[in-house]
Formats: C-alpha cells, structure tokens, sequence
C-alpha cells in the first residue's frame, strides 16, 4: 500500500530505469508511453543533478502512444519504433522501457523484443510502469533486465579479466555525486590491485555489463545493489559484500581491508596503500584545523538524504570531525528489515548521544523534522534550503535534487571525496559566520 | 454556456486544426489550412517531448496561494519538482498510485491526499491533476470533487488532462483555463464592470510581466492579470474587464475566446510585444482599444528613442538565423530578427493552428519558399534541417540546445529569459552580440558526435512524417 507524498524526490520506477540505462555509454533507451514520459524524466531528474545529460537533451526515442493505441493497443507502434530507432539513433544496445499506460493497455513487450532479436537487433528490455515503484525499484529492474538478457544477446564473450570486482548500488543522478563517487571508489580497488568495473559512466558501456559475470566479487554500496548482487550469486556463485554506507575517509580504508581479507590479497601491499592515503588525509585535515576551530565547524547537524548517503558522510561528519547529529532523515523508503540495521548504526555513531532518526519522503514533513530539530548546519537536497534558511543556518546541498550546483565529477565517497566535502562544507560555513 | 458545459475543452486538433508534424515551404503551409479540416501527419519514429500533463504543471505551479493534488504515480510529479526548485513556486502532493490501485481504483487515496494538501497549505484553491493512469482506469474524480468542495469549503478544480488524448501539449493550457472557468464562473452572471484590463500572461518570465506592467500602466491602466500569479478572485474579476489583452495567443487563446464569447469582455490578440517595432504595435493596438491610442503612440516614442539609444549600432545584417520555438514565439522573434536586418534561415515550430493564418501568409507573400518545420522536440529532424542550412544563428527554447551546440552553431535559449518590451529587446539584442562574437564554446562542442547515424542525416527530413491512416 502506497501513501501520497508531498513534493517527492522520490521519480517513478520508468525515470529509474532511465537513469542506468542513459549512464551506460552506448545504451539508447526504447520508451514505450505517452510522449510526456522522457520529458518529465529529464525536467524533473536530470536537470535536478545537472552536467552530466548524455544525449544533451531528453531521451531519443519514445514511442509517444495516443488514444488511438491506448484504446486498441500500441505494440504495433512499439514494433515500428524500434526498428526505426535502430535506423536513426547510434547505439550498441537499444533498451525498451514501458510506462504505466502501454502496461495497462497490455502491449506486448517480450514479443516485440523478440521480433528485433529475431531481426539481429541488439536489444534487451525491461517493464517499468511508474506504478511499479520509484526511482530504486526501476534501477533494480533494469539491472536485473541486462544481468539476464545480454548473456544470450551475444555469442562472442570478451575476454576474461582477472581480480574483476563490480560495483553495485549507486544510482546515477539519485546520488547527484555517482561519477565522482565511483571513479574514486574505483581508484582505490585499483590501488590494492584490483580490476573495479564501473558499469556506467564515462568509457563504461555495455562491453563492461557483458563481463559481470566473470567478477570474483560483488561490491555492494547501497541497499539497492543487493538485489543485483543476490541474483549474479544465484547464476554465478559469486560472492558479495555488503558496505556500511558510502565510504567516506576511514571507512573506504576499512572496506579496502575486508576486500583484501575476503579475496585473499597481498595484505601488506593494502597495508601501504591505505597508509599513504590516510597520511594524505592527516595532512589535509591539520591544514585545515585553524579555520575549522575559528569558523566553528564542530556543530550539531541535520543530514537529508539516500541512506548509503546518510550513513556514509553522517559517519565521517561524527567519527573524523567531531560532529553532532541531531536531525537524520532517510528518504529512499529501504525495506522494514534493512530500516533497522541503519538505524542501529546511526544510533551507535557517536557515544552516549541519541541522534534523531527518520525514515520519511515527504518533503512538508521533513522540513518540519529538519526545523523542529534545531541543527546549527543543515546538508540535504536543495528541498530542504527553506529550513536551513528558516534555522538560519549554513546549507550544504548534497542529495537529490539539486537546484543550485553544477556538478561533473565530483565525489565524497572514498578518500579524495573527503577534500571535496571540506571544501564545500568549509565554504557553506564561511558564507555564514558563527552566530 | 456552450464552452463550459463539457468536463474538458475539445482538444486543439478538432478546435483550431492543429497541426504537430509538417515539413514545407511557406507558401504550401498556408494551404494546410485553406479547408475544412486540416490533414493530420503522425511520426514513424518519434523523441520524448512535451504532453498536456506538463503544459498543466506549467500553469498551475504559477497559481498563487494554491496547491496541485497530482493523481498518478510519482513519475507524473517529476516535472512540478523541476518548477519548484527552478523557479520556486508550485505547491503539490502526489498520490503515489501503485500497481494494485490501477486494479482496484484509488479514490480513497485521492480524498485523502486531498485532505491532507488542504491540511498543510491551507490554499484557497486546490486543483486535482488527472493523468495517463487516472484517465485509463477511469477514477471518479469529480465524486471527490463534488464530495470535498462542500467539506473543505474551498473551491476544488479538476484538470482531466490524459498525456495521450491530444497531440499538442498546448492542449494542457486549453484544459487547466476550461477547467478554472468551468468551477470558478460558469453560470455566474458577469462580474461586476470594473474597468480593468484583463493581461493575459501564460508562463511568461516574471520581469516580462513587470515590464508589460509598467508600460500599460504609464499609460492609465489597471490590470488584472491572469493566469500567472492569479488567485480565484482574478478569474472572477476577469469576467467584469472592460477589455482582455493578448501576450501570447497560441497559450492563452481560450480563456480571451471564453471571456469574449461568454461574458462580452472584448478580446484584442496583436502579435507578441518583441522588438521595438512590435511593441509600439502592441502598445498602440492595446492603447486603441482602451481609448488611449495618443498617449500609447507617444510612450512608444519616448520609449523607442531610449532604447535605440542604449542599442547603439547593434545590426544583424548578413546574420542568417534558425528559430525552434512556440509558433507565436517564432514569429514575433522573426520580426525581430528581421528588423535588425537579420535574415531568417527556417523555422522549427511546436504546432501549428488557424491562429497563425495571417503570419504565415504575411511570411509567404515575402518569402515563399522559407522552410517550415512543424514539431515539438524532434531534434531527430531538427539537426538533420540545420546541418543542411547551416544557420550563423539559433534561437529556441527546447530542451535540446545541447545537441543543436553540437553543430558549432551559436545558440541563444529563450527558455526562462526575458524577451518582452523595450527591456527585453535589449537583453535578447545583447545575449546575441555576445554569442555572435565569440563561438569557442560551439568550436569546441563541435568535436563531439551528434547521438544520430550519419545514414539517417542523409535522409530527408521528412522521412517518418506520415499521413495518419484512419
């Protein structure tokens, strides 16, 4: 049972889809729904977590279905537009999606699939109606879709990469900071010898998807990468781990150890690689310890957002700088049993102190928690902006959606990220001196 | 009240011949409409682009002291996110409809959602947007409607638009204007005669509006203006104006028919106030019909002379220009273009109607064989035309002017930018000087593929515009 939500930031399953799909570089997505469907997608997703649209525009192929198909039915309209997308539009896997309308209609979507394959179309397809779920449940199906059709899609496998590891979990554009996060994610496996694989972004394209299977590990970062994990297990074998949140400073030196621990890897050379960079760290954060006693940056602090997100940067807030949570709001609805695993480890952040923990998407609510709580600097997306202002606080907006920042290849996950959010936090601080 | 009897307005196919697929010269293009129904074209491949869903999230979101029930799944909402954050303003719910209650109905849901909106908000008018999934499972919204109105004392308006039942979004500005005058004054006497005029100002900038304002009031006038930024009041008061003034017909082309046809309120639809010239025009034509034609000559006069000034020796001489924009938009910016001495390389508009008769005509007359391109989005078709023409010059709006950089092609975007009056002949004149003198972005932009296979820009444009087969 579903509930109405209030200025949600949480799209529809179709919109989710679209957003692994248009991050792997030579996928075209296929929309089978009404013409506004692309359109919302792109007004109302990516353009809330800007730079970073592939096609410099909305999606390039919709089959824009009108009473006329919704009445009589529109797989012979899907039919004619994927044989014509294939004609126009450069791609190297063409990916259908449904939406709510063609779903209830019940066109025929494997049987269309079907008839490109049979024409030597690469294509692969997913059914996505809005109504299925939002944004999270898309990117699981989509995931799903490519892990269990491009096996048969193409005889001719690539070849086998060794130390192979596949990130899961980080949904582009639902995390505004998905590039930079998994390019640096992917620098430090690389670090302790590792083969990390992507899967989307820039160079990453459906070659890389092809070699999933041949990963001696599954990385998972957030709890929408255990669906995909749970199902490579399943077919493969293959083993995954499960990360606490995004790792943010220390806690990406922690997962590089339990990798090495699990794979059995050169432990020492681990040992050096994470030493160095926790130096770098050191070195970064006395640089900076005169402006953050003089600016004030120890505060009690409200955090919006993706709970890989909360856990993660309300981590290194707490455990390196010596924060205060006061206000935690989840806002992407996880399952009853995976609410309490992040509970208890929001709970246990800091010692002896009770952090208020929420799990909500509904933005009236959340800027009544976030300006009840009282925080002295408020990060979230750029919804939450009217509290902060209203607290009269610093504001850092780092989940989705963003309104007011451009961002390209920055990331907070890992070490380097760890400069980035000082630089951005830093900054919001400053603009607003100590009351 | 032969408008307002109907839950919605007849769509703009039927009621003015709109037309979305069209690739031609001028002068065939006023053929179109020279008979009884003008013949509709469908695409064999088609991109992504607006529906009545978003045109109506475009309306409502400038309503003031209002709230937007929007009765679908969460995809639906994703464009009243965008107006939130982008341009601040626009307060709605969504009901979240899921699998089971595309079996079962959502009704509950609704007046739940409903009641909770009017919880938090405490609007005076509260709106309930249908959608593809409410539409196709038929959800009895006016039942909510009839059953709330009287509970929360407020009045509660349904939008019955579909996102399938029209091709043209601008059909989502007809519904959202039908449905306001439908709950708000239909079968209400006229307003009481106020002697204000009525501006009719559909998703135009706000500093647009401000400098409409200015002008019209410099010359006397007191205006009630409406959609943007309107309250229940206004649409009431509009029926008592002595005179409704156009913006932009091509959106708000019902509500002056409705008020002139239903209530007697004269309806005057000069062209858009673009470029020096066609603002005196406008001014003049608004000043004629308020009996104050002198005085709108002479503010044109003072007003000319200032900004001729500040312009300098701007000149598009030698500059071929592409416009992709609203047809009325495209027009009024032609002229523009060609009153700097610009000249206009083709056109790219969302639709085409009956309202633009006499611009194309007028266009025809002078250049017969100027290309005329009818689509919303397609960028598919549109960057195969441009790399044909090879304008020095775009202007648009749409939401592909990354693919149309692509092309090295200088580009302007009107999106969201002023553009109305003497102040917005200056800003646009001078946005164009700036991306006319230096092009390193598009050079640069230039080395990156365009997402279309070379095979398809070789074929004709036109190649997936078909005759509808019935």
């Amino acid at each position: 049972m579903s509930y109405h939500i209030d200025g949600s930031r949480n799209s529809c399953a179709l919109h989710g889809a679209l957003q692994l799909i248009e991050a792997i570089e030579g996928a075209v997505p296929v929309i089978h729904s009404n013409a506004g469907c692309g359109l919302q997608h792109y007004l109302g997703v990516n353009r809330l977590g800007p730079g970073t649209d592939p096609y410099g525009g909305p999606p390039v192929s919709s089959s824009n279905i009108t009473e006329k198909h919704v009445v009589f039915g529109g797989s012979s309209r899907l039919r004619e537009q994927l044989k014509n997308t294939v004609k126009v539009v450069e791609g190297e896997l063409y990916f259908i999606v449904s939406g709510c309308s063609t779903e209830m209609v019940g066109d025929d979507i494997p049987a269309m699939t079907k008839e490109g394959l049979d024409q030597s179309f690469p294509v692969v397809y997913a059914n996505t109606p809005g109504f299925r779920g939002a944004v999270h449940q898309g990117y699981e199906l989509a995931a799903k879709a490519l892990i269990e059709q491009l096996p048969s899609l193409s005889k001719d496998k690539p070849e086998q990469a060794e130390n192979l590891v596949n990130i899961w979990g980080i949904i582009p554009h639902q995390d505004p900071f998905w590039a930079g996060n998994l390019e640096e994610l992917g620098r430090l496996l690389e670090g302790i010898g590792l083969r990390p694989n992507l899967l989307v972004g820039y160079g990453h394209g459906p070659e890389d998807w092809r070699c999933v299977p041949d990963a001696v590990l599954n990385i998972v970062v957030s709890v929408w990468g255990e669906a995909p994990a749970r199902l490579l297990e399943e077919r493969y074998g293959t083993p995954f781990l499960v990360v606490e949140g995004l790792p943010v400073g220390p806690a990406a030196g922690r997962l590089l150890r339990a990798v090495t621990d699990l794979l059995g890897l050169d432990a020492s050379r681990t040992e050096r690689f994470v030493e160095a960079e926790e130096k770098r760290l050191d070195r970064q954060l006395s640089g900076l310890a005169d402006t953050f006693y003089r600016a004030g940056f120890q505060r009690e602090f409200a955090l919006v957002g993706e709970s890989s997100q909360v856990v993660g940067l309300g981590e290194f807030l707490t455990r390196s700088l010596g924060l205060l949570p006061r206000t935690l709001i989840v806002t992407d609805n996880p399952t009853d049993e995976a609410r309490s695993v992040i509970k208890e480890r929001l709970a246990a952040l800091v010692e002896d102190w009770d952090a208020e923990v929420f799990f909500s998407e509904d933005h009236a609510e959340i800027s009544d928690l976030v300006v009840s709580g009282g925080a002295t600097l408020v990060l979230g997306s750029a919804l939450e902006g009217k509290a902060a202002e209203t607290l009269g606080v610093p504001f850092l907006p780092v989940s989705f959606p963003l309104a007011d920042r451009v961002v390209i290849d920055r990331g907070y996950a890992g070490y380097r990220g760890v400069a980035a959010l000082l630089e951005d936090l830093g900054s919001a601080i400053l603009a607003r001196p100590h009351q | 009240m032969s408008y307002l009897k109907t839950k919605t307005p007849r769509i703009r196919e039927k009621r003015l011949d709109t037309l979305n697929a069209w690739l031609g010269p001028a002068k065939s293009a006023v053929g179109e409409f020279a008979g009884d129904e003008a013949v509709q074209r469908i695409r064999t491949f088609s991109q992504s682009t607006n529906d009545d869903v978003l045109h109506a999230l475009r309306i409502l979101s400038r309503i003031e002291n209002s709230v937007t029930v929007i009765h679908a799944p969460r995809g639906c909402a994703a464009g009243a996110l965008y107006h939130k954050l982008a341009l601040g303003q626009g307060n709605w719910l969504v009901t979240n409809l899921d699998q089971k209650d595309t079996i079962m109905g959502a009704d509950r849901k609704l007046r739940k959602a409903v009641t909770s909106a009017h919880r938090t908000y405490r609007p005076e008018v509260l709106f309930i947007l249908s959608s593809p999934v409410a539409a196709i499972n038929n959800d009895d919204i006016q039942a909510v409607v009839d059953e709330l109105q009287d509970e929360l004392e407020l009045p509660v308006i349904p939008v019955f638009v579909t996102g399938f039942a029209s091709r043209n979004a601008v059909t989502g500005y007809d519904i959202v204007l039908h449905s306001i005058l439908r709950q708000l004054v239909r079968g209400r006497e006229a307003g009481e005669r106020n002697g204000r005029v009525n501006l009719l100002s559909v998703t135009e900038h706000r500093a647009d509006i401000q400098e409409i304002t200015r002008l019209l009031t410099a010359l006397g006038l007191e205006l009630n203006i409406l959609p943007d930024h309107a309250t229940p009041g206004s649409f009431v008061q509009a029926t008592g104006a002595r005179l409704s003034l156009s913006l932009n017909q091509d959106a708000e082309n019902y509500l002056g028919t409705v008020l002139r046809d239903e209530y007697g309120v004269p309806y005057q639809a000069p062209g858009r106030p673009v470029g020096i010239e066609a603002t005196g025009q406008w001014l003049v034509a608004a000043g004629k019909a308020a009996g104050l034609e002198q005085a709108a000559a002479e503010l044109h006069r003072q007003e000319s002379a200032r900004i001729g000034r500040e312009l300098g020796d701007f000149s598009l001489s030698g500059v071929r220009v592409y416009l992709s924009l609203p047809p009325g938009m495209a027009f009024s910016v032609a002229s523009l273009v060609e009153e700097f001495g610009g000249e206009i390389a083709g056109i790219t508009v969302s639709h085409l109607d009956v309202l633009h008769k006499a611009r194309l005509e007028d266009i025809a007359s002078r250049h017969p064989s100027l290309q005329i391109h009818v689509a919303d989005g397609q960028p598919f078709e549109e960057l195969n035309i441009l790399r044909r023409i090879g304008p020095d010059l775009y202007i648009g709006d749409g939401n592909h002017l990354g693919q149309v950089g692509r092309l090295g092609i200088p580009v302007v975007s009107l999106e969201h930018s002023r553009l109305l009056g003497y102040d917005g002949t200056l800003i646009l004149c001078r946005r164009i000087s700036v991306v006319l003198k230096n092009r390193s972005f598009g050079q640069r932009l230039a080395s990156v593929a365009l997402p279309y296979k070379e095979s398809w820009l070789q074929r004709s444009p036109n190649w997936h515009i078909k005759k509808e087969v019935k």
